[in-house]
């Protein structure tokens, strides 16, 4: 056991954090955001710095990519980085275009990228099927929480290995779960900046203990889902891991949201104010898949459904 | 950063595992013993835990240990109270009184005491709360007063687990009045039979024997009864607390309460209710949280440093995983869960205590401020 990173995940780290900060960013998003658009030339450099491929590779594994998404989100970038980097390698291998969405059948209201993606994977129970662009219909839906979004409308698309929706769905789960803990840092730390420059009564609010104790139960919970998805992505996302990494995760969405908000005031309201970047993503993450329902379900199934 | 255990610890578990399985009946649980029953059981076993030099593996070679590292501490940890936490008392004495002992201790307080835990032969309580000192411990007003010859102990400790078993007490007390309060505070190691000290149950919603109250009436104390240098109490209680704090595998025994809780949904066909399928789950999720939070702390300290805002990031998850294991032990028992024996029943102790003994949430909420907000997080 070692939870710090090693020379070459360091190495990792400061490079990719060199990109995401030139390149992503609250401002970033925000502009992205504003032209209905999303942040392909980030991908882009990721995927040219290697990035986006580090999940087969021995050295680096699904634990790197896993963090990469998470310090992808805490640095509000707007890009299917999880789902490239963590969910389309699991199942797919060989050279993979760079935007890539994923969804459920008979879930395809609302998906992630949808309509921007080069392809689809479609999970139908535990088998799942690939689509490439032109084989596939979407229709961006209007959406205020974070993303870009699509309805699917059709998906043909080719067969993947059989089992390949089951593999699928575990890393899917991780990468929501990393892409909610990253988000979710985000939005804690700059509460806590928040709370210190804010006066009220004469005093930043950050010095007040019963608003403490609230950013203190948000930074709890987002330790919590940032390492619970690492070692999950580390032990190569069995079912009840890759759950319980998932309603951990799921648990610190819900109560970063409404906690960093209700710190923040009516200026968290404001699309002026950098807040909204982070935690309205939250609830399109934790809804995805089904959300809590689904990720328990798999996750008593897993461990208690059988009898012992 | 990785997540494997090394094949020593590998080892150390199975071994742990193979010989806990053999020795203990199945689903053991030494905290549903009567007091005296419990102390006699965990005596015997620590005996032969002590054979195995598995009763203080982390104390250093020369106190009889195995100079085991942090890891191999957890582990051990973790599989006791996995099966039912057979050394009950006995891991207060291993976790923190013997590291008191060996890092301020004379040769004449080790050598006696050392050797009678490193035998499983003795149980310690500890005089800490008082009834105007608890999470502000330091404000403790119990004290012991030089005569010339030998200290004065006069006062009143409250909340004492243990003591009504206990054969001494770690106490903390005031030996100089005048100093600030953390500078004033020495440590005693005062046996229970000493004259003058009166040990009584406080009656509580707990398992009989859980609380006692330590009246200390002119306790009369000679000098080699005191650990550390006079007035120096506090550096040593506040580095050994984290100790405390994380010494205990809490997740692992409320996990284990749990998959039991499961179990029994499971055979009565609950699984499939949404409400018991939710509150199962979202209990193994916190059990796992605060698993997972756990291995930074050790991973500080196997690496040297003092763990103290994770420390206290794992307590605050573990109170959370207590209390969403009562939470799911009672939806699954119903009205069952009232009755002795229920899971429900076992788990209401640990889910309300947990948020208040060994400092309240609300100080490990502070301490977490301090680093995130105050200083700024690293």
């Amino acid at each position: 056991m070692d939870m710090q990173l090693n020379e070459l995940q360091q190495q990792i780290s400061d490079a990719c954090g060199k990109i995401l900060e030139r390149r992503a960013g609250p401002g970033r998003a925000r502009a992205l955001r504003a032209a209905g658009d999303f942040d392909r030339l980030l991908l882009t450099e990721m995927a040219e710095a290697g990035f986006l491929d580090l999940f087969g590779e021995p050295e680096a594994g699904p634990l790197v990519a896993a963090l990469i998404t998470q310090w992808g989100a805490q640095a509000a970038a707007l890009a299917p980085i999880g789902i490239r980097g963590l969910v389309a390698p699991s199942v797919i291998h060989g050279d993979l275009p760079e935007v890539i969405a994923i969804a459920e059948q008979g879930a395809m209201g609302a998906v992630r990228y949808g309509a921007e993606a080069d392809m689809l994977i479609v999970l139908d129970g535990d088998e799942a099927r690939v689509a490439r662009r032109g084989e596939f219909k979407a229709e961006t839906i209007k959406s205020k929480f974070g993303y870009p979004i699509a309805r699917i409308t059709e998906a043909k698309g080719e067969a993947l290995a059989p089992g390949a929706g089951a593999i699928a769905r575990r890393w899917w789960r991780v990468a929501i779960a990393a892409e909610i803990s990253g988000s979710a840092r985000g939005a804690v730390d700059l509460t806590i900046r928040y709370m210190g420059d804010r006066v009220q009564f004469d005093r930043p609010i950050a010095t007040y203990q019963a608003l403490q104790h609230r950013i203190v139960e948000c930074h709890v919970s987002t330790d919590a889902a940032t390492w619970a998805t690492r070692e999950a992505a580390f032990r190569g996302a069995p079912v009840e891991l890759a759950a319980t990494a998932a309603i951990i995760a799921s648990e610190a969405a819900h109560r970063v949201f409404f906690e960093t908000h209700q710190l923040t005031g009516a200026m968290g309201f404001t699309t002026e104010y950098d807040l909204h970047l982070y935690t309205m993503r939250l609830q399109t993450l934790r809804l995805e898949m089904q959300g809590l329902r689904a990720h328990a379900r798999d996750l008593i199934d897993a461990r208690w459904s059988a009898a012992s | 950063m990785d997540f494997e255990w090394a094949p020593e610890e590998a080892e150390f578990r199975h071994d742990l595992k193979t010989f806990l399985e053999a020795e203990l009946p199945e689903n053991f649980d030494a905290f549903a013993m009567e007091p005296d029953e419990q102390k006699a059981f965990s005596k015997a076993f620590a005996v032969k835990l002590a054979e195995k030099r598995w009763l203080t593996p982390a104390w250093p070679k020369e106190y009889g240990g195995l100079a085991q590292g942090p890891w191999q501490q957890l582990i051990l940890s973790e599989e006791m109270v996995a099966h039912g936490e057979p050394r009950t008392a006995q891991y207060m004495c291993v976790n923190w009184v013997g590291p008191a002992l060996i890092l301020a201790g004379n040769e004449e307080q080790k050598a006696y005491h050392l050797s009678r835990i490193s035998r499983g032969d003795v149980v310690w309580c500890q005089g800490f709360s008082e009834p105007g000192a608890g999470s502000d411990l330091a404000a403790l007003r119990t004290k012991a007063t030089w005569d010339g010859s030998e200290y004065v102990i006069e006062g009143e400790k409250v909340w004492t687990s243990y003591a009504d078993t206990a054969d001494f007490c770690f106490l903390l007390a005031r030996t100089d009045p005048d100093a600030r309060k953390h500078h004033g505070i020495s440590i005693f190691l005062v046996p229970t039979d000493a004259p003058g000290l009166t040990i009584s149950e406080i009656p509580s919603i707990f398992s009989a024997g859980t609380f006692n109250q330590c009246v200390f009436d002119g306790v009369r104390a000679p000098e080699a009864w005191r650990l550390g240098p006079e007035n120096g109490g506090w550096p040593i209680i506040r580095q050994l607390l984290v100790n405390e704090r994380v010494g205990v595998a809490r997740f692992r025994r409320a996990a284990e309460t749990l998959d039991r809780a499961a179990e029994a949904a499971r055979e009565a066909g609950l699984l499939a209710d949404p409400v018991i399928a939710q509150a199962l789950a979202m209990a193994r999720a916190a059990c796992e949280a605060a698993r997972v939070l756990i291995y930074r702390v050790v991973d500080q300290r196997a690496k040297g440093e003092a763990p103290e805002e994770t420390a206290y990031v794992y307590r605050v998850a573990t109170i959370r995983a207590e209390r969403a294991v009562y939470e799911a032990t009672v939806q699954v028992e119903g009205s069952g869960a009232l009755l002795k024996g229920s899971f429900g029943a076992q788990q209401f102790g640990h889910a309300l205590a947990s948020g208040v003994a060994t400092g309240t949430l609300e100080m490990q909420l502070n301490l977490i401020a301090r680093d995130v907000i105050g200083g700024g997080r690293k």
